[in-house]
């Protein structure tokens, strides 16, 4: 096998404020291979989504913010590279979609402007119709039926889940090796985001693009991933691929979690028990997970 | 763009509507303050004929709504009578003051504008920093004093203890210079007299400057605030995730969204200093409307205190029709919404 996509080891993330340090991450790591889907699963404010704004070196401009570990990016170490170069990342080989997509597009600029903007960004010469030929091809790809409508929209103007589509388009518009899905389309109703979910997941199996998906809700991970990193409170207490993750989860708070999901059978939203004090056990990693991640 | 001509005309027709009711609004309160304006402008010892004969004139002994009727029937005729106070048409005193306040509004308005907006972006773009600091204390300072303090002080420091620019008035003494229109500025460009231009231009920046002070910094401020919490939005962090510059993400992703909110309350500010215009038309003897509008409500000059105050609502009002133009330029959302169903 080649270097992964992204391999990330002992990554730590802490803020200094006032009164001292508050540790956010405390020494993750995780590998995603060439094309591979991998899922970190975890509650609110359990650190998935800066992990991927470490990735794409966004927190690293907070001035408080306190970063170790190490990045790589098919083979490169992240952190040896030039700001430059390593800003010149963004965009490009790496990029992102948001939770929600119709506030992540700019409201006073029309789709085709935002998206020459970001096919601009691997290739700053890329002239009016050739950014149109592209942008239309690619809306094209996500199965939008006028993209030329589209493209002369505004945001406000389509659906949460046409917009979802159009972040999708975007984000794979430059081919990058990399995607960043921080919670995608949560903020739309659930048939919207199976629907666009499905749409990125063929895309980026087309692209051989690597995925790393950030979520909360095991049913979209349980579709979506092949492997799965369970993060609590800025560690990772458990990864497998997402078959063992749910047919035998390990960590008490792996267990907890898949016990949360409320079933059509049961009645409405589980109990979870009050005593959480086996969460904080060590990494739990199924047979065929890399070494060195077991010591995290 | 045939939106923004909907648009326009639609606030031309609106605009047209509060003007009649700014006109029977101000009539009936010109006339409803107590002191009869014939025995004011006749003075304490004229006749009580002499008093009774101008009373009929002025049409007093007729019911509000006849006379409302004859002032309508005359200004469609261009006629807004006989200033008491002047003892000239009120149209033209209005053409004779209008366009001084004009010009001084207007330059006040550009420096509100030119200089208001972009401290304001550069104090959102380095927020938090030394530079947000200044600039926000400096503009503090600004909104915490009115204009006609700025005037005193700006006229204390600039024009007496240090003598660069003139005390008062609009040209130098002796210029000789004849206007065309009343506007200096323009009319000294069009007669070819640049030494004219320095010399209106020298005139004006201190009253221009000290009207324009607190609308520099509410400016600023607003422009800050809204822009900064524009910083907070998704799209901007979706800008920096595909790694546009720092620069193109202030100008298209955090200036021109929040320009929207903006706009309209600078708009609002830039109609206010005709009002405000009045002190400081008077602490730099600038013959302007302003301070004509405030002797003539003293004088209880009738004809004249309504045609001031219709001219000055006709100028609010299309600076706010110019505002609302703008918005609709800056914000798709309020164009499209004017498409044809």
């Amino acid at each position: 096998m080649s270097a992964p996509t992204l391999k990330i080891e002992n990554l730590k993330l802490g803020f200094k404020l006032w009164s001292g340090m508050v540790e956010v991450l405390h020494g993750i790591s995780l590998h995603i291979g060439k094309g591979e889907r991998v899922a970190l699963v975890g509650e609110s404010g359990s650190g998935k989504s800066v992990t991927a704004r470490i990735v794409l070196g966004m927190l690293q401009e907070i001035s408080t913010a306190r970063i170790s570990g190490s990045l790589n990016f098919e083979g490169i170490d992240l952190d040896k590279l030039k700001p430059r170069d390593r800003h010149h990342l963004r965009g490009t080989r790496m990029s992102m979609i948001f939770q929600d997509p119709t506030s992540s597009l700019n409201p006073v600029y029309p789709i085709f402007t935002q998206f020459r903007e970001v096919l601009a960004r691997a290739n700053p010469a890329i002239g009016e119709a050739e950014a149109r030929m592209k942008a239309i091809a690619a809306l094209a790809d996500v199965s939008i039926n006028e993209p030329e409508r589209v493209l002369d929209s505004y945001a406000f103007q389509l659906s949460g889940g046409m917009n979802q589509r159009v972040m999708i388009a975007m984000a794979l518009a430059n081919n990058p090796s990399l995607l960043l899905a921080d919670e995608p389309g949560t903020a739309l109703d659930v048939t919207v985001q199976a629907q666009t979910l499905k749409l990125m997941s063929d895309l980026v199996e087309q692209h051989g693009t690597s995925v790393l998906f950030i979520s909360h809700n095991l049913g979209v991970v349980r579709e979506f991933a092949d492997r799965v990193y369970v993060i609590y409170k800025g560690r990772i207490v458990e990864q497998a691929t997402t078959k063992q993750l749910f047919s035998d989860p390990q960590h008490p708070y792996t267990r907890a979690l898949l016990s949360a999901v409320p079933r059509i059978t049961g009645g409405g939203i589980p109990d979870i028990a009050e005593d959480t004090a086996g969460f904080l056990d060590p990494l739990i990693a199924h047979p065929g997970a890399s070494e060195k991640e077991r010591l995290a | 763009m045939p939106a923004l001509v909907r648009i326009l005309a639609k606030r031309l027709a609106t605009s047209l509507v509060v003007l009649i009711g700014v006109s029977i609004l101000i009539f009936a309160i010109a006339r409803i303050i107590p002191g009869d304006p014939a025995r004011i402008a006749l003075g304490p010892n004229a006749t009580a004929d002499a008093v009774a004969v101008l009373r009929d004139k002025l049409h007093l002994n007729d019911s509000i709504v006849v006379q409302y009727g004859y002032f309508v029937s005359d200004l469609f005729h261009g006629d807004l009578g006989i200033s008491l106070y002047t003892n000239r048409p009120v149209t033209r005193d209005i053409a004779d003051f209008l366009p001084a306040t004009l010009e001084l509004v207007f330059v006040s308005g550009l420096m509100m504008v030119l200089l208001g907006i972009p401290l304001g972006v550069l104090s959102a773009r380095y927020r938090g920093t030394w530079i947000d600091h200044t600039i926000r204390l400096v503009t503090l300072l600004g909104v915490s004093a009115p204009s006609f303090v700025w005037a005193v002080i700006l006229m204390l420091l600039l024009a007496y203890f240090v003598p660069l620019f003139p005390v008062a008035g609009r040209l130098s003494d002796g210029s000789g210079f004849q206007p065309i229109t009343g506007f200096l500025l323009f009319d000294t460009l069009a007669r070819g007299n640049l030494h004219a231009f320095a010399d209106a231009l020298w005139h004006v920046i201190l009253p221009a400057f000290a009207l324009a002070l607190s609308g520099i910094g509410q400016a600023a401020r607003l422009v800050r605030s809204n822009m900064v919490e524009t910083y907070n939005k998704p799209y901007i962090e979706m800008a920096e995730a595909y790694g546009f510059s720092a620069r193109r993400i202030a100008r298209r992703y955090a200036f021109r969204p929040s320009l929207i909110p903006s706009l309209t309350i600078i708009g609002l500010d830039f109609a206010a200093m005709l009002g405000n215009a009045f002190l400081v038309e008077s602490v730099y003897a600038w013959p302007g409307l302003s301070k004509y509008g405030v002797a003539v409500i003293l004088r209880k000059d009738l004809n004249a205190i309504v045609g001031t105050v219709l001219i000055i609502s006709a100028m609010f009002l299309i600076v706010n029709i110019i505002v609302d133009l703008l918005v609709s330029v800056v914000n798709p959302r309020i164009r499209l919404s004017e498409r044809p169903a």
